[in-house]
């Protein structure tokens, strides 16, 4: 039973980051690029949320929205101010202008919240369930239910859109959607503002149950790397089973090897997938 | 230009002899250690292009291995060395073959991911001092424990190591090597087309890179007889590497001694000026460097130079045919 | 027979870029690849080139089985190759991008930069040789680029469209120099859009479409070939071409 509670726990979980990582993935499927800072998007939805419900004591709906629009907001700033100059650039400057944005954010937000880990007050998602006799937490099961949801409407809003079709468009062939019109810049701009805006929206969906400081987002950026390295090349439908299997080994990792080890097996497990199979479940070789 | 290498030489040589205060001394032989891993960082990271963000590891098995030959068996640490340049060789190997044959954000994620995963597994590990650390020899009982009070045997001891990779870097930087790691560096497609062995190349970048960073932790380790997690493992330890090197110029010999000679003081200054609150500043100045670099001179500042000093090259006239 | 590539078709999840193409290559040919915009000529040469690996087929050279083999060893082996979209070392000198073609051959830097300097001078660029490749045009590119793998010493040159976009004068220049480099004893496959290049340089055709074969022989009988021209103008012009 207890087993089958770590199981249901773990996919809610991975469900949240597969909603982290599908943005990573449609980011590098587009422009192959891999966004260092990724982790700090999440880490900064976490702060928006919190920043939100202690100024304004609103529900999870509202700071969930805040950290969305938020983060799609500097998604896109992001964009114009820096990545779009060195996608021009050497590999040099691509893979160190995230990297260095990385440690903007992080050490910034270091200094201005502490580096305490802090929890969001109570919200009106508390106590647990009882599911057919595992004890669910309703936060977990909200915001993993809320997470798949939202990462399996990025996958629709992808391939069933105009705007959807757009993008794609532009990640498949640059120079014939410039042709038909398109303009690459713009649909750049609008996915590095969809990245980060489901980034911050899993970071504020896991600060509602779980303690955060401005150090997590390091951990959430290899996560989001291993699952879209697992998920494979620019998929978002990799990306949500990616994350299910991530969360779920994660759980499985801390209930037999302790809670100190979870990440470390995860990590270990990027390591073989780089060897066995980089192009990861459904991509071909 | 010979008499510009001779000055420098001789300024480095005669630095602690002018500069007599312990403090000087001491800055002195810390500026020299960040230039030696900042110089091995820019071999793989510089010349070869491939972006290591996590050589924390190697550095870490540097300064770990000796110390805890000490604490742990009683042995001089000095035989640690080259035990720790193995271990930092098995994790380019693990790392880097199977990343090097794919696009090169994978080896750059991979070398986060192997980074953190030691620094977790070390901090929990009782026999590596877990979070406390390991400790070297309190005093010195024989020459082998490198234990010395004063900063300038280390300082001259840095100075050869530097000296040794400066010199290694050279030679590789006019020979095969060093032209088919620029030019993997400047499209790998078109390496590939010219016959060079992208994959091996790499490969002996990346260990050539180690083997001196592994060092360089040793040295570490030597001169403040202590190591922890975060001093050896930590991602600030890979960051500092970048930044110097990028600062100064990747990809050249002497851009990252340049940027040693910069930010090393520096850092010390913002720590001394706002104390335990200046090392947080510190690091989002260095985030904020790192992006400026990347944005507007990823040459960094021997570029930036070479940049507005060089005569204005007007565009080539279309090539002669020799009859 | 130096190259055989026989059958050789590349798949790309679903679309068939190159079905069934056969190519042979005698030693001291000039070949010349045509067709129209995406019929596959790229693809192909790339698998010949060993930038790509063919789905099904084999190709062989000099008498080795290179199919799967990775491009390095196609290189090593003698082929050499230009890029469509010139892929310069752009912040090395000129003289460092052709020194990085002799180092296959010469591995010490005395011998590799002497081997690089004669090229240079062959190819008229020796007074840019310590200019940084970035600073040349697009013709200066493509020069550079023939320079740097004339260095390597290949057995066989496959150029793509290395005279595409240059002046009526620089192509009678460059044309000149691909005569050069055949009199060397070097068999060159040359992809061009340019029917005049190929009028001039090639001693055979194969015309591509639609990831197919569907012509070969002398350039001015695959000229006037309806299929030929129906494949680039479209049907009505072939049926016109086809009337006594």
């Amino acid at each position: 039973m207890i087993l089958l509670q770590v199981i249901v726990g773990g996919l809610l979980l991975g469900a949240v980051y597969a909603l982290l990582s599908s943005g990573l993935t449609l980011i590098w499927g587009m422009m192959n690029f891999i966004n260092f800072a990724h982790g700090e998007f999440v880490m900064i939805g976490m702060y928006v949320a919190f920043v939100i419900v202690v100024a304004l004591g609103v529900g999870p709906g509202i700071f969930g929205l805040a950290a969305a629009i938020g983060l799609f907001i500097l998604g896109v700033a992001i964009y114009f101010a820096l990545i779009r100059a060195v996608m021009r650039g050497p590999m040099l400057a691509q893979i160190l202008s995230t990297f260095g944005l990385a440690l903007l954010l992080r050490y910034t937000a270091f200094w201005i919240f502490t580096p305490n880990f802090r929890t969001l007050p109570q919200t009106s998602l508390t106590g647990t369930i009882n599911l057919g006799g595992i004890l669910l937490n309703v936060a977990q099961l909200a915001a993993g239910l809320v997470a798949a949801a939202l990462t399996l409407a990025l996958h629709l809003l992808l391939t069933r859109t105009a705007i959807g079709s757009q993008l794609l468009a532009v990640a498949e062939d640059r120079q014939a959607a410039m042709l038909m019109g398109i303009r690459p810049d713009r649909m750049q701009a609008l996915a590095w503002g969809l990245s980060a805006a489901s980034a911050g929206i899993a970071g504020a969906l896991m600060a509602i149950s779980y303690p955060f400081s401005p150090a997590v987002g390091e951990t959430f950026a290899l996560t989001a790397f291993v699952v879209v390295t697992l998920g494979g090349f620019g998929s978002v439908p990799g990306a949500l089973l990616a994350g299910l299997l991530v969360g779920l080994i994660q759980a499985l990792s801390a209930y037999y090897f302790g809670p100190v080890y979870k990440d470390v097996i995860v990590y270990g497990l990027f390591v073989a997938l780089l060897w066995l199979r980089p192009q990861g479940l459904l991509g071909t070789a | 230009m010979r008499w510009a290498w001779i000055a420098l030489a001789l300024a480095l040589l005669a630095y602690p002899l002018v500069f007599t205060s312990p403090f000087y001394q001491d800055a002195g032989a810390l500026v020299l250690l960040a230039a030696i891993s900042a110089s091995a960082w820019n071999v793989v990271g510089g010349y070869a292009g491939q972006i290591s963000v996590g050589h924390a590891m190697f550095y870490g098995a540097g300064a770990y291995l000796p110390l805890l030959l000490h604490q742990h068996w009683h042995l001089p640490p000095i035989l640690g060395v080259p035990l720790a340049i193995a271990v930092s060789l098995a994790l380019a190997l693990v790392v880097g073959f199977p990343t090097f044959r794919l696009q090169g954000h994978y080896f750059s994620m991979a070398t986060l991911a192997v980074a953190e995963l030691i620094r977790i597994v070390v901090s929990n590990w009782e026999l590596l001092g877990a979070a406390i650390g390991l400790q070297g020899p309190a005093v010195s009982k024989n020459w082998w424990d490198l234990t010395f009070r004063s900063a300038v045997p280390y300082y001259y001891i840095f100075l050869a190591v530097l000296a040794l990779l400066l010199y290694v870097t050279w030679h590789m930087q006019e020979s095969r090597l060093g032209y088919y790691l620029r030019a993997i560096r400047s499209g790998e497609r078109a390496a590939r087309s010219l016959g060079v062995p992208v994959r091996r190349y790499k490969l002996f970048a990346l260990m050539l890179s180690a083997t001196f960073t592994s060092l360089a932790g040793s040295l570490y380790a030597f001169k403040t007889g202590f190591v922890d997690p975060e001093s050896g493992l930590g991602i600030l330890v890979s960051v500092q590497m970048i930044i110097i090197a990028a600062l100064g110029g990747t990809g050249t010999l002497l851009g990252p001694l340049l940027g040693a000679v910069i930010l090393v003081p520096l850092q010390t200054t913002t720590n001394t000026l706002f104390g335990g609150g200046g090392a947080g500043l510190t690091f989002i100045v260095y985030g904020g460097i790192i992006v400026l670099i990347a944005r507007f001179e990823p040459g960094g500042l021997l570029e930036l130079w070479h940049r507005l000093t060089a005569p204005r090259t007007r565009r080539a006239p279309a090539p002669r045919h020799a009859a | 027979m130096l190259l055989s590539a026989e059958k050789v078709t590349k798949r790309f999840a679903g679309f068939t870029a190159v079905a069934e193409a056969d190519l042979m290559v005698e030693e001291g040919e000039i070949v010349g690849l045509i067709g129209p915009n995406g019929a596959g000529k790229s693809t192909f040469f790339n698998c010949v080139a060993g930038d790509l690996t063919p789905t099904s087929g084999r190709i062989r050279f000099a008498g080795v089985d290179v199919t799967h083999a990775p491009a390095e060893a196609h290189a090593r082996l003698g082929i050499g190759r230009t890029f469509q979209v010139p892929a310069t070392f752009e912040e090395m000198t000129i003289l460092d991008n052709v020194m990085v073609g002799a180092y296959l051959r010469h591995h010490g830097w005395r011998a590799a930069r002497a081997k690089a300097l004669q090229v240079l001078e062959m190819t008229g660029l020796k007074d840019q040789a310590e200019l940084r490749a970035k600073s040349l045009g697009t013709p200066g590119r493509k020069r550079l680029e023939i320079a740097r793998v004339l260095a390597s010493e290949p057995r066989l040159m496959l150029l793509d469209e290395a005279l595409a976009g240059l002046t009526p004068s620089e192509i009678q220049r460059a044309i000149a120099l691909v005569r050069d480099i055949h009199k060397l004893g070097i068999t060159i496959v040359i992809v061009e859009h340019i029917m005049e290049v190929i009028l001039t340089l090639a001693q055979r055709v194969l015309v591509f479409n639609q990831g197919r074969v569907i012509a070969s022989g002398k350039p001015q009988e695959v000229i006037d070939d309806p299929a030929v021209i129906e494949a680039y103008l479209g049907r009505g012009h072939g049926r016109a071409a086809r009337q006594p």
